[in-house]
């Protein structure tokens, strides 16, 4: 039971990953918490059941153009309700993502209804229901190793662009010090932008595979897998990529473990306690470097 | 007339007066049904709990989103005392009053160091597993069967040898209820007043306008964030046990994030920071989720537009004004002053 | 400044309310249905709607109740207590409103039952289960379906005698409706000789029951009891079916609708469920309804539509016997204490005992080639 204990957690943490990566760039470049994030992810597995139902697209096009459409919403989500307010203080940052996050909740059961939804199997590769192979007992399906791969691409992905590219180079420079950046000549408002646009991508991805996997899309899906991912990225130091790959993984692991072996009811409460832990005793988790706020604290 | 009864009778003061009187004497008036008078306490009992959280962000400068967490406590204090050892109300209010504070504490004194997003998130993870707990000690709380036949209150004095009056019943319906709650807001705007204007209140605006000033002053950050975040707790524990003794009913699904989002919206739109700009904040949103749920039929609308209404709305008032609608006194004054200077820039042909 | 805005912001709320507070005197008979019409219940509240309405196009089109037409008044409760209790305030101001059919959701019912006791204002809920509350309701309040732990009882015994399991494992919901279910089942099961080796737990909205399967399934259970809905219900059969779990599932009226079969696929096959109603057991005049309701709102009929249906037959009938008067409604809904006092409708007859609540029989049915039909009963 433990191999197959740890291969839920695995692909949890695989999704949470992707998730909390986007969380914790976002706070990187803006210090931030993107409390609409997790509405990101939700409206990619809704925008993929769209196309597929509505357009007739097939399964990797829809997957791929949702991203695209994703990566748009963050833009937009930046554009709209973020940037006007880069001056103001924290709090009025804080509630506004807040109240994005209650607003696109309730468009999304306006557009699609507030019943789950079952994800339009028919669309997807028949090959991803088999099973791929089976390992002490345990069997993994060719959809668990699709996200495994999905994700671990999107990872190393994400690392080369920002260890490699000029443009990953301007965001660690906009995450270390936004006025020193635009004094070397770094656009800051292009850079958050294309932040906005990765982490939406990636949380659409996150969003499309969740929904095929287990099969129910609901509006209010983001909400609790944001609050996990963002305790992932906390747990991996809030600001440092690889921490929140690995926390997302960590998370999902202790959370898998946790509703198999300790109690099920409290599962969400593993995530909720382990921020609070996290935060309290170790605020820079894994990798992160302690934020020491130099302005006024509003 | 003296000068300070002069000053007492300033427009602000008689409007103030004015609402007074016209809440005391409410449930007289004609076309006022019982359903009004239910929507009327929703709204009280939103004042106290807007009140109570307005210390933290208003006041101090912290944002709170845990404070459903300690709404839910002082709900479950109550009604469990109520319906396991049939404690009177009078005795209640006290007890939530210190369980909310000691919560406050126990929670408030390892967090408040942590920089401002940092404690948010904690709460907010504070109050989820508050939930959680509700939900799941299906032994201490009866979990999602919720906790039925809690006594409403009364006022018994068959220990004196007098009478018991119930303070709900089919003749006067909820109007005893009424009075309580607004006896009950009016001795929390009191306080809040007094905190205020007192010591305390001082060092708590000086945490919130600039920390490092304040501490080179000699005010002790953690001690006074505790307090406050104590005293906010405590408020938001009572205005629980208020609840439980109105609903007579409660479920652990009555205590989630959305009200605490509820509450902050009430005082960011009313005004953070002022008392009686947190209280019109909690009438104008209660009431227009009322409104909302009457016209959103006529219109064609779907329901889920109240809520939707409620998430803009704070996206908008943080974009335009986000001191909201009745801004504290020094931000009315530098907005006043931006806005005459504004003002005097646009007049043509002038050199300032 | 700021107090003239205050002012006209306030003039506006406060008329914005007395007119929403307003009872409005009409030559009609007014009845109030609460139910979740937006929410996450939104489906529920949509069944009840459907059947309320069928039943009062037939009232109305024969004329109404002695020549007075029936006017309904809906209040969204979102299946929430706070919002119930608002709704039930509502409707017991308005004086014009004789008798409330709902809430749908047991703890909605609760939270609006005080208010309604205290303004004796007669209550009848087609789908609240919960065993409470006949208790809180001192007699004003009725119900058309059975308790969660008549059917909870029933389900032990029909997995024990009818399929002959032996050991189960139970999943269930941690809200007030799967966890009366559990302790009834629980405590049948080890009357009946019915092993259970699992109980597991999960909150409303979980989309990975993964864990808590792998551990329920080490037990080897010959069957698992989805103790909840079908949102939730589905996805489990589906994440079961894939750990190569082939034995029956069964669950309850919340496992009872065609989403189940839509969302879970082939894995929905060999699940059984008891339910309040059902069409093939139903008399000759259901069929007529049935066949209506598939007409008017193209889906196949559903127990809550039938209950909804009947409870607003039983109001209509009991108001023609006495009157537009909420004591007299309550006294009279009372008086059916017995089969041959109830009311004969699409359900069977319904008639109630002290505490409001009804004897009905639980019907099994099952899903066989992605289609329900009827299991064998018991």
């Amino acid at each position: 039971m433990l191999l197959e204990q740890l291969i839920n957690g695995l692909t949890l943490g695989g999704i949470y990953a992707l998730i909390a990566v986007g969380y914790t760039m976002v706070y990187g470049v803006i210090q931030l918490i993107n409390f609409a994030h997790g509405e990101v992810y939700m409206l990619g597995a809704f925008f993929a059941l769209t196309f597929i139902n509505l357009l007739g697209l097939p399964f990797y096009l829809a997957f791929l153009l949702s991203m695209v459409c994703c990566a748009v919403c963050g833009m937009l989500l930046d554009m709209v309700a973020y940037r006007p307010l880069r001056r103001s203080p924290r709090l009025a940052a804080l509630i506004t993502a807040i109240g994005m996050s209650i607003f696109l909740q309730n468009l999304a059961m306006i557009i699609w209804g507030s019943r789950p939804l079952p994800f339009a199997q028919e669309a997807v590769p028949a090959y991803f229901e088999a099973k791929a192979f089976t390992l002490a007992g345990v069997s993994l399906s060719w959809f668990q190793l699709f996200i495994f791969g999905v994700t671990i691409i999107m990872m190393t992905g994400l690392n080369l662009i920002i260890k490699k590219t000029s443009t990953g180079r301007a965001m660690r420079a906009v995450a270390q010090n936004k006025t020193m950046a635009a004094l070397v000549g770094v656009n800051v408002n292009k850079v958050i932008t294309i932040t906005f646009a990765l982490a939406g991508a990636m949380a659409a991805a996150a969003g499309i595979m969740v929904g095929v996997y287990y099969n129910s899309l609901y509006p209010t899906m983001g909400y609790i897998a944001g609050v996990k991912a963002f305790a992932a990225a906390v747990l991996g130091g809030i600001g440092s990529v690889p921490g929140a790959m690995l926390g997302g993984v960590v998370l999902g692991v202790a959370e898998a473990l946790g509703a198999g072996y300790l109690s099920s009811l409290y599962r969400d409460g593993i995530s909720y306690a382990v921020m609070i832990i996290v935060i309290v005793f170790i605020p820079a988790g894994f990798f992160g470097k302690l934020i020491r706020e130099t302005k006024k604290s509003l | 007339m003296s000068q300070s009864q002069a000053r007492f009778l300033k427009r602000g003061n008689l409007v103030k007066l004015g609402l007074l009187a016209l809440t005391l004497i409410l449930p007289l008036l004609p076309y006022v049904s019982e359903y009004l008078i239910h929507v009327v306490i929703l709204i009280l009992l939103y004042m106290i709990l807007a009140l109570g959280l307005n210390i933290v962000p208003g006041f101090n400068g912290l944002l709170d989103l845990g404070y459903v967490g300690f709404y839910g406590i002082g709900a479950y204090t109550s009604g469990l005392l109520t319906v396991h050892f049939g404690l009177s109300y009078w005795a209640i209010i006290p007890l939530a009053f210190m369980n909310g504070a000691i919560w406050g504490i126990l929670l408030g004194a390892p967090t408040l160091r942590l920089t401002g997003d940092y404690f948010a998130i904690v709460t907010f993870g504070f109050s989820e597993l508050v939930c959680l707990v509700l939900t799941n000690e299906i032994w201490l709380t009866r979990g999602p069967l919720g906790l039925p036949g809690i006594d409403p209150v009364s006022i018994d004095l068959s220990w004196l040898g007098g009478p018991r009056w119930e303070l709900m019943g089919p003749e006067v319906g909820e109007v005893p209820y009424y009075y309580l709650v607004l006896a009950m807001v009016l001795v929390t705007v009191f306080v809040m007043n007094r905190i205020q204007n007192s010591r305390l209140g001082r060092a708590w605006f000086a945490i919130r306008d600039d920390e490092l000033a304040a501490v080179s002053c000699g005010v002790n950050l953690l001690t006074y964030k505790v307090i406050a975040f104590a005293i906010s707790a405590a408020f938001g524990a009572v205005g629980g046990s208020f609840f439980a003794r109105w609903v007579t009913f409660l479920s652990p699904d009555m205590f989630k994030f959305w009200e605490s989002f509820l509450i902050l919206c009430m005082i960011v739109l009313g005004g953070m920071g002022n008392i009686w700009g947190v209280m019109l904040g909690a009438a104008v949103l209660v009431s227009l989720g009322e409104i909302l749920r009457e016209i959103l039929p006529w219109l064609g609308l779907p329901a889920e537009v109240r809520f939707l209404a409620f998430g803009l709305i704070m996206v908008i008032v943080m974009r335009y004004r986000p001191a909201g609608l009745m801004p504290i006194p020094s931000v009315a004054r530098q907005m006043e002053a931006a806005r005459v200077k504004r003002k005097r820039v646009k007049t043509p042909g002038f050199k300032a | 400044m700021v107090c003239r805005r205050l002012t006209l912001i306030l003039g506006v709320l406060a008329l914005g309310l007395a007119l929403t507070a307003g009872p409005v005197l009409a030559e009609t008979i007014k009845i109030g249905v609460a139910a979740p019409y937006t929410g996450g219940a939104a489906a529920y509240g949509d069944n009840i709607k459907a059947g309320v309405n069928l039943k009062l196009e037939e009232i109305n089109g024969a004329g109404g109740i002695k020549g007075k037409k029936v006017e309904i008044v809906w209040g969204d409760d979102l299946c929430e207590p706070k919002e119930a209790g608002t709704v039930g305030s509502k409707f017991a101001a308005d004086k014009s409103i004789v008798a409330v059919i709902g809430h749908l959701c047991s703890s909605a019912t609760l939270a609006a039952l005080p208010i309604y006791v205290r303004s004796g204002l007669p209550c009848i809920s087609p789908t609240s289960t919960n065993v409470t509350i006949g208790k809180v309701g001192k007699g004003w309040f009725f119900r058309n379906v059975y308790r969660d732990d008549f059917q909870g009882k029933f389900l032990a015994r029909y997995v024990s005698k009818i399929l002959g399991l032996k050991k189960v494992a139970v999943f269930h919901e941690n809200n007030d409706y799967a966890i009366g279910l559990k302790d009834a089942f629980v405590a049948e099961a080890k009357a009946v000789g019915l092993t259970v080796v699992g109980i597991e737990a999960y909150v409303a909205k979980t989309t990975d029951f993964t864990p808590q399967l792998t551990k329920l399934l080490t037990n080897k259970p010959d069957a698992i009891f989805l103790c909840g809905y079908y949102q939730e219900g589905a996805l489990i059969a589906g994440q079961a079916r894939k750990k190569d779990f082939t034995g029956p599932l069964f669950g309850a009226d919340g496992i009872d609708n065609a989403d189940y079969i839509k969302i879970a696929g082939k894995a929905a096959d060999d699940t059984y469920m008891t339910v309040p109603f059902l069409a093939d057991a139903a008399g000759p005049e259901a069929k007529g309804f049935i066949e209506r309701f598939k007409k008017s709102t193209g889906r196949d009929l559903d127990w809550m539509s039938a209950n909804a249906y009947d409870c607003m037959g039983i109001l209509a009938e009991v108001i023609g016997k006495v009157g537009a008067d909420r004591k007299k409604i309550r006294d009279a809904l009372a008086a059916m204490s017995s089969a041959d006092k109830g009311y004969k409708g699409v359900t069977g007859v319904t008639f109630f005992d002290k505490l409001g609540d009804c004897q009905k029989p639980a019907f099994v049915k099952m899903v066989k080639d992605g289609k329900f039909t009827p299991a064998k009963q018991m």
